[in-house]
């Protein structure tokens, strides 16, 4: 009979590596906690947890003359699970401060929670839920003051708004080797590699049909950096900022992302629809309007497209299957709908403005609204705000009942 | 193309060459734990780093012993060999192949990853442990025991150690 506790170190080191994601060491963690044997042949996580380095700014961001470097933060969306029973899970993104001690995000939006329901977890005990990570984050603050003075690094001002997508080089705990891929303010791709004292910033925006087409989105996939630019034109960024051209133009919609689903590249193309209320309305409030326009854009519709790496370009895919897409302020991920609570397939939730009765709640409510979770379904194509799917909204906030429950069953402090 | 003419500006004889390549696909003899004797040629065998190894090391000419491999687990071995020899096959049918292939129950898997270890196959050993990780994944670690059926044998001053490890703490 097969005794899988006796299993030798080095298969068990090769197993957890397939389990890894290269980022996080929860299931290291999880195997470790399995049996003494496990225990001893997984090596301790902690160590392994380093801090995430600090980059100077140099030319990269000219508007912001104060800022001398950048803090780099990583975080993880997680999906937590009742091993009993999949109708119940919780979605959340989490930045660990220090080790396990957790800031809880908005899992798709910039934001972080306020603040948690008096009667939530403090604590949760990772061995009584299921759970599965579902994608990473990687996010610049700006610095604009010198670090390890009485300032500590939660203070650190604004976000960089673009997305990050990070790779760690070389082999696992031999180096702190990274490269960073990100969209410079021209629309440019910028790539910034550890122990370089600058930024690179690929010069490459070829003109499209006479207009110039800026960078809309970066992805690590296979290990790769990718981007793509506002017509869908995709390219395979390398280490030494060469391209080269994976799949040529769709145009079509506003904005592009990339996202991975089940070891699929995928292209997602938002299309948007900015909302000018009131054009004759007095030719002094014009930049108003304008103002209100691009902050009331709604989102219309989607189109995914498949990758055919061969012919070199995107193929419009009808239907997602089982699959959910997340397309987040600062990452795409995916999941199937069995494992999330109340959902089913073929759709795609992001982040948006919707279009609200902007007298409702007085009339500048319009302008600065906040950004909200939406969900697209593909069969057929209705786009609400997340808030108009009870089932849905129970995915993301507030943090279920049994959370809390289960935790306090194990007296946690 | 350029090593060939210069080959043939040698006058290198292509027999020469076919020779060399039938003489590469020759049969070796593997001997599994319980004594059964598996005749494969040598391209499907030296897939294995271990017998590749005994093979240019000229201790392959008579029957190759394998003590930790059983002729059950000798042949599903083979029969992925033979399947990775041609490197042209079709990557959605290999893949199909793989797939189909790894579907086993845990004993076989178990035997399949000690095998592929033991013989160093890079790839059955990847798929194998592939296969493992993706029934690990997620689970907690009691759900983990269950379906491995490993023995909880942790002391209460360890179990209290883990359940510290594993506790998350949200800060405001």
């Amino acid at each position: 009979m097969a005794d899988w506790s006796q299993l030798p170190k080095d298969l068990l080191d090769l197993i957890a590596k397939h389990l890894d994601s290269p980022f996080y060491q929860l299931n290291k963690l999880r195997l470790r906690s399995v049996c003494s044997s496990w225990r001893s042949s997984i090596s301790d996580h902690h160590p392994r947890r380093r801090r995430l380095p600090f980059l100077p700014n140099d030319g990269f961001i000219t508007t912001h003359q104060s800022t001398f470097a950048f803090h780099l933060s990583k975080r993880t969306i997680f999906l937590i699970t009742l091993p009993t029973d999949n109708n119940n899970s919780w979605l959340i993104k989490t930045e660990e401060y220090h080790p396990s001690q957790m800031q809880l995000l908005n899992p798709l939006l910039r934001t972080q929670i306020k603040s948690l329901p008096l009667d939530s977890p403090k604590v949760i005990n990772l061995l009584n839920f299921r759970i599965l990570e579902l994608g990473h984050e990687f996010v610049l603050h700006y610095m604009n003051f010198r670090p390890f003075g009485n300032t500590s690094l939660g203070d650190v001002s604004s976000l960089y708004m673009e997305k990050v997508v990070y790779i760690r080089l070389g082999s696992e705990n031999e180096t702190d080797d990274f490269a960073l891929l990100t969209i410079h303010v021209s629309g440019k791709l910028a790539m910034f590699k550890s122990g370089n004292k600058n930024w690179c910033i690929i010069d490459d925006m070829p003109l499209v049909d006479d207009m110039l087409s800026p960078y809309d989105d970066v992805v690590l996939f296979r290990g790769e950096f990718y981007a793509v630019d506002n017509t869908g034109r995709t390219v395979l960024v390398g280490l030494s900022s060469n391209l080269s051209l994976v799949a040529g133009s769709v145009f079509g919609g506003d904005k592009k992302f990339l996202v991975e689903s089940v070891g699929q590249l995928l292209l997602v193309d938002m299309y948007l629809s900015a909302v000018f209320d009131d054009v004759d309305g007095g030719a002094e409030d014009d930049d108003e309007a304008f103002l209100d326009g691009i902050m009331g854009e709604s989102t219309l519709r989607f189109k995914v497209f498949g990758l055919d790496w061969e012919g070199k370009k995107w193929v419009e895919v009808k239907s997602l299957g089982d699959r959910v897409l997340f397309l987040g302020d600062n990452c795409t991920f995916s999941a199937p709908a069995s494992v999330l609570s109340g959902c089913k397939g073929n759709c795609i939730f992001f982040t948006g403005n919707f279009n609200r009765n902007c007298e409702e709640g007085g009339s500048s409510d319009g302008v600065f609204r906040n950004r909200e979770i939406g969900v697209c379904d593909l069969d057929n194509g209705s786009i609400k705000p997340l808030g108009d799917y009870p089932e849905y909204s129970k995915l993301f906030w507030p943090p279920p009942a049994w959370v809390a429950s289960t935790t306090l069953g194990v007296g946690a402090k | 193309a350029i090593q060939s003419s210069r080959f043939s500006c040698v006058g290198f004889p292509l027999a020469y060459i076919f020779l060399a390549c039938k003489k590469k696909s020759m049969a070796l003899k593997l001997k599994s734990s319980d004594n059964k004797i598996f005749e494969v040629e040598e391209l499907v065998a030296v897939q294995s780093e271990t017998i590749k190894s005994l093979v240019e090391d000229g201790c392959a000419n008579n029957v190759i012993p394998l003590p930790n491999v059983d002729s059950k687990t000798l042949e599903l071995v083979l029969d992925w060999c033979k399947n990775h020899v041609d490197v042209k096959l079709d990557e959605e049918k290999l893949k199909e192949y793989e797939d189909k292939f790894i579907e086993v129950d845990l004993a076989v898997l178990y035997d399949l990853l000690m095998a592929a270890n033991y013989l160093n196959i890079k790839d059955l050993l990847n798929r194998a442990s592939q296969k493992v990780a993706d029934m690990l994944k997620g689970k907690k670690p009691e759900q983990i025991r269950e379906t491995f059926n490993i023995v909880n044998d942790f002391s209460p001053e360890e179990e209290e150690e883990i359940r510290k490890e594993n506790l998350w703490a949200f800060e405001e």
